[in-house]
């Protein structure tokens, strides 16, 4: 492309984005803002307005969007299963290398953190490409009906309390399995120690989620803010803390599973060995006094 | 479900755990396990490819180590057998100028030999000449004393007859 044919390129762009941003300021006054910024943030937390029905049921949007995102990453998981692993060299291409790295990632964490590590790679894994995956959707604005008949965008599926703490206590449940694998009984104590667990999962999921949500719906809810500023909140945050979260709900849980699945016998204490050491100096004494009356 | 605080619906926990089963199900086995299988299956061949190098290596060493064996053992033995040729050589110097002078002492003595024999026979044919030029010598004394006196006899004889 010549210099003169990429000025034409970007003089036409331009002109394009200044008819899309006159439109919407022009289309600005009537944006059917049914909702006030409070009810819609309001809504965003305690999802007490906007429903949408899923096969019937009367269910929050962030459920429809697990599921959505679920079938996306079923479809995606099957295409990869049907077009490429079979094609696998082993040299990698590049598609190869980042079905690998992913996957790699997860397994690695998992044996870096627990001996017992084959369900617990599957797991974060699993959770970590839904919680990514799951994030970066409310990126694409993907429109429901409501069941009041109003448009809304599927937020993530973790800004839902309910998917959150879906994933906080199954989160916690993995890691008593881990518990019982390594240690039996004695590893549901050593989890149920840690009882605070679901909930700080759980809520630290929904709260960064929920916050990126909030932010989002600030963002959009006013036109004059939908220039630019998305370019950042929309794009680079949202990417940020779907990286963010996937790596700090995989790895805390992998830590904790790690923990608990431990049967490496603990070193005696130092009381005890300092208790040991004045025996063996005291026999030392004996035994020198014993040679020297000899 | 009135009362629970910030809206939580159990129904909907489950939902959203049922959801995600199914993702955990069909992710473990369309993606995670057949990647993780082949990354497994490749580090097995690359181990095992490993191996094989490592026993190729050590199969190459130990047979540097037999080639050095062997050169080693050539020049112990091409040491031996210079050992023993210079030996033999010497042996057969020793031999030789033992020979050698054997034969001279055997040249020198048969030549001494030669040369009293030769000298004897000098001697002896020198004493047959001297005794025959003697004995010639006599003779002709003799045969000139004879024949005078043969002359004389016969004069003597005639005049008496």
């Amino acid at each position: 492309m010549t210099k003169q044919e990429r000025r034409k390129a970007a003089l036409i762009f331009a002109v394009i984005a200044l008819v899309f941003m006159l439109g919407a300021i022009l289309a600005g006054g009537s944006s059917g803002e049914e909702e006030t910024i409070q009810q819609v943030m309001r809504d965003a937390v305690l999802h007490d307005i906007n429903k949408v029905s899923l096969f019937g049921l009367e269910v929050n949007p962030g459920l429809m969007a697990g599921v959505i995102v679920s079938g996306i990453l079923i479809v995606f998981a099957l295409i990869c299963r049907i077009f490429f692993i079979p094609k696998f060299t082993m040299v990698p291409g590049k598609f190869q290398l980042v079905l690998e790295t992913v996957v790699g990632l997860f397994d690695n964490m998992a044996k870096g953190n627990s001996k017992i590590n084959g369900f617990l790679g599957a797991y974060i894994f699993a959770a970590g490409s839904y919680i990514f995956t799951g994030t970066l959707f409310e990126l694409f604005g993907v429109q429901a009906v409501t069941t009041e008949g109003l448009s809304i965008s599927l937020p993530a599926p973790l800004s839902d309390i309910n998917g959150a703490i879906m994933m906080g206590c199954l989160s916690y449940l993995v890691i008593m399995s881990g518990g019982i694998a390594g240690n039996g009984v004695k590893g549901i104590g050593k989890t149920l120690k840690e009882y605070s667990l679901p909930i700080s999962l759980s809520f630290r999921l929904f709260g960064a989620l929920l916050s990126g949500a909030l932010v989002t719906e600030l963002v959009y809810y006013y036109s004059s803010l939908s220039y630019v500023v998305p370019v950042l909140v929309g794009v680079l945050f949202t990417l940020l803390h779907a990286l963010i979260q996937a790596y700090v709900l995989t790895m805390l849980t992998s830590l904790f599973y790690g923990q608990v699945s431990d049967n490496t016998p603990k070193p005696p204490k130092e009381k005890k060995r300092r208790k040991d050491k004045k025996i063996i100096n005291k026999a030392e004494t004996a035994q020198s006094e014993e040679t020297a009356a000899a | 479900m009135t009362g629970i605080p910030l809206n939580i619906d159990w129904q909907q926990i489950l939902l959203h755990l049922f959801n995600f089963t199914i993702l955990f199900g069909a992710l473990y086995i369309l993606l995670y396990k057949p990647v993780r299988d082949f990354m497994a299956k490749r580090t097995a061949y690359y181990a095992d490819m490993d191996s094989r190098a490592a026993d190729a290596l050590k199969e190459a060493e130990s047979n540097r180590d037999a080639y050095d064996e062997k050169v080693r053992s050539f020049d112990e033995e091409i040491r031996a057998e210079k050992a023993k040729m210079n030996k033999e050589i010497s042996d057969q110097r020793d031999h030789q100028l033992a020979q050698a002078k054997t034969d001279a002492e055997k040249i020198i003595s048969d030549a001494k030999a030669e040369a009293e024999r030769e000298k004897d026979e000098i001697i002896a044919s020198a004493q047959k000449e001297i005794a025959g030029m003697v004995t010639d010598a006599m003779e002709k004394l003799t045969l000139e004393q004879s024949a005078s006196d043969a002359f004389d006899q016969f004069l003597d004889a005639a005049e008496e007859k």
